[in-house]
């Protein structure tokens, strides 16, 4: 259908354009309802929320996984986080703070694989740390008493056996 | 703490920077919603560790749901209740896990809001007074069969009928101690789970949880003996035609147990089938709107196929409640207590929750009412169709066409009478019932029945 080939405007908060093919915008749900309640427009859809390089990378994202079907998940399936393809880890190879920002514009834009493959990324950076690496790694301050921390270390004991 | 407190709070002097900041770090720039998303994927002793570097992470990764899915996907219905999910995980992992030390919050998190993390808290510390009150569903006793099919089944209105259970020996014996002794070892459906009956009762009696889990098992008839002798079916709802499929008939009885705030949110029951629910113990509180009109907070795909009602019981009373007094149609409200059965018309929209510690059973049933409804739900709509086993139906297409074939065997002359009556019957005014229609002029002296027993 040659909708499929129309184009749609997107400005960045900073005031960026960019046009994308309808096909890639519509993978985000925001977007896709957006465009069914507009119809035929050229006027361009803000995104206040999200900045030039981060929707950048965001479209990259839309572009390369185009033509993958919707996948409807259910909710009892078990959440696993080594599933990544390469592409995917080279895309997520960024920094802490563009990372963040995927998320939140993934999470603003309802691009579920999108929000997934961000959220198993911080994931994969909490597993395997001790408590100490991951307060490094996030910038945590541990602010238990010595009390409050002899007591969830007691609570924790038994996992070391396991 | 809701962030409502953190207004008030920062206008305290000395007043600290908020802690979410420093005690989440980085992770303070994620909505608590993604936080928590991002724990899903961890596992027990990974998320143990996150809960050691400070106290927000200790909060959140003790947030309930999280442990309330460890322990159903690891154990399923195989544990012990120990006050709350995270207990009863760890405790049946490790048996050794000494329990009683670690019941008491030992973390005091001062200074730390979110929504999120509160709600749940405060749904379940909630009680339903503010939600009662309003009883528009009629209430009957003494109602003759011609009453119930001309006012109720063949207008399609709800009844609550309030002399019927009284009767069932159920009603008198009946008590969750006395359902125990009988049947305590046995495994009950609850929800995604299979569990005793015995450690599901000791779950419902101290869980805090904002949507209980909830035992709705459709075998009981069969795994429990005699169980099937303590209650009957009231003489309204004996007509069903689907019980010409014997054995191979769709799921259509169920025991349901749970306690207050457990229930079921807004959905039209399957197949066009209509049913009633009768309450042996406890009490339910019902919402219903007619068929063509949708409820708030209930989202569906055009056709209906697809429902989703994203919130819980709680969370909807919470939120959309107050909008079924907004609209011009109203939904009918009631309670249905011990010893009231309830009639539900076909097609009707329902949520239903309990009031307290409920026990009751519910059937659905194919009545010359709904019957060409079904009939027709069953031609037009095979891909939702539900309940049938696959093993005797391996494709749901071929369900109207046996239907039909059984209905001419049984009751030859019955689909034509109901076509006809269909066809000349379109307009609602001056519309005879079916009842009167289909009677043959013989059957007027006996009396219109389709005589058939229960024992298939």
């Amino acid at each position: 259908m040659a909708a499929e080939l129309k184009k749609v405007k997107l400005t960045s908060s900073e005031g960026t354009e960019f046009i994308i093919d309808r096909k890639v915008a519509e993978k985000s749900v925001l977007l896709k309802n957006m465009l069914e309640d507009v119809g035929e427009s050229d006027m361009a859809i803000p995104l206040p929320n999200v900045t030039g390089p981060i929707l950048n990378k965001v479209i990259d994202y839309c572009t390369h996984h185009r033509d993958d079907p919707f996948v409807s998940q259910e909710d009892d399936s078990k959440k696993v986080s080594d599933d990544i393809d390469d592409w995917d880890a080279e895309f997520c190879k960024v920094d802490q703070g563009t990372l963040f920002e995927l998320i939140l514009s993934a999470n603003y834009l309802d691009i579920k694989p999108l929000l997934d493959l961000t959220c198993k990324t911080v994931a994969n950076m909490i597993k395997g740390k001790t408590p100490d690496e991951i307060r490094k790694t996030f910038n945590i301050t541990n602010d238990f008493t010595p009390e409050e921390e002899e007591h969830v270390r007691k609570e924790n004991e038994w996992c070391e056996e396991r | 703490m809701p962030w409502g407190n953190y207004y008030i709070d920062s206008t305290e002097k000395g007043f600290r920077k908020n802690r979410r900041e420093t005690s989440l770090g980085t992770l303070a720039h994620l909505t608590d919603e993604i936080i928590l998303e991002i724990l899903g994927y961890l596992n027990v002793k990974e998320l143990l560790t996150l809960g050691f570097t400070s106290q927000v992470l200790y909060c959140f990764i003790s947030f309930e749901e999280l442990w309330r899915q460890l322990t159903i996907r690891k154990f399923n219905g195989d544990w012990w209740w120990y006050g709350t999910w995270k207990l009863t995980y760890l405790k049946r992992s490790d048996p050794k896990y000494d329990v009683d030390s670690f019941i008491k919050p030992a973390i005091n998190v001062t200074h730390f809001y979110s929504d999120i993390l509160f709600q749940p808290f405060l749904y379940s510390s909630t009680g339903m007074d503010q939600f009662l009150g309003i009883e528009t569903i009629d209430r009957r006793s003494n109602l003759s069969i011609d009453e119930f099919n001309t006012n109720y089944a063949e207008k399609n209105r709800p009844v609550i009928i309030t002399d019927v259970v009284t009767q069932w020996s159920a009603f008198q014996k009946w008590t969750m101690k006395y359902l125990l002794e009988k049947y305590g070892d046995i495994n009950f459906r609850a929800e995604a789970i299979d569990i005793k009956l015995k450690n599901y009762a000791q779950y419902s009696v101290n869980t805090l949880d904002e949507s209980p889990l909830y035992l709705f098992d459709k075998k009981f008839g069969e795994k429990c003996n005699g169980i099937l002798e303590d209650f009957f079916i009231p003489e309204y709802f004996c007509q069903d035609f689907f019980n010409i499929f014997g054995q191979s008939r769709p799921d259509f009885r169920w025991i349901i147990i749970g306690p207050a705030r457990s229930g079921s949110t807004f959905h039209k029951d399957p197949n066009s089938t209509s049913a009633w629910n009768a309450v042996i113990s406890g009490s339910k509180k019902w919402i219903m709107y007619p068929p063509d009109i949708l409820p708030p907070g209930v989202f569906t795909s055009a056709d209906e196929s697809e429902v989703t009602s994203p919130v819980s019981l709680m969370e909807w009373h919470f939120n959309y409640y107050k909008e079924t007094n907004k609209s011009k149609i109203r939904p009918l409200e009631g309670i249905c207590r011990a010893g009231e059965v309830i009639f539900v018309p076909n097609g009707w929209w329902h949520m239903v929750i309990n009031l307290e510690d409920s026990i009751a059973i519910t059937q659905n049933f194919v009545g010359l009412h709904n019957l060409s409804n079904v009939l027709k739900f069953l031609r037009e709509k095979p891909e939702q169709i539900s309940g049938f086993s696959s093993d005797s139906w391996p494709s749901c297409k071929t369900i109207h066409e046996t239907f039909c074939k059984k209905l001419q065997e049984v009751y030859p002359g019955l689909l034509e009478k109901l076509e006809l009556h269909n066809d000349s019957h379109k307009d609602k005014d001056n519309k005879p019932s079916v009842w009167e229609q289909i009677k043959k002029p013989d059957d007027a002296e006996k009396g219109f029945t389709f005589n058939f027993s229960n024992n298939d």
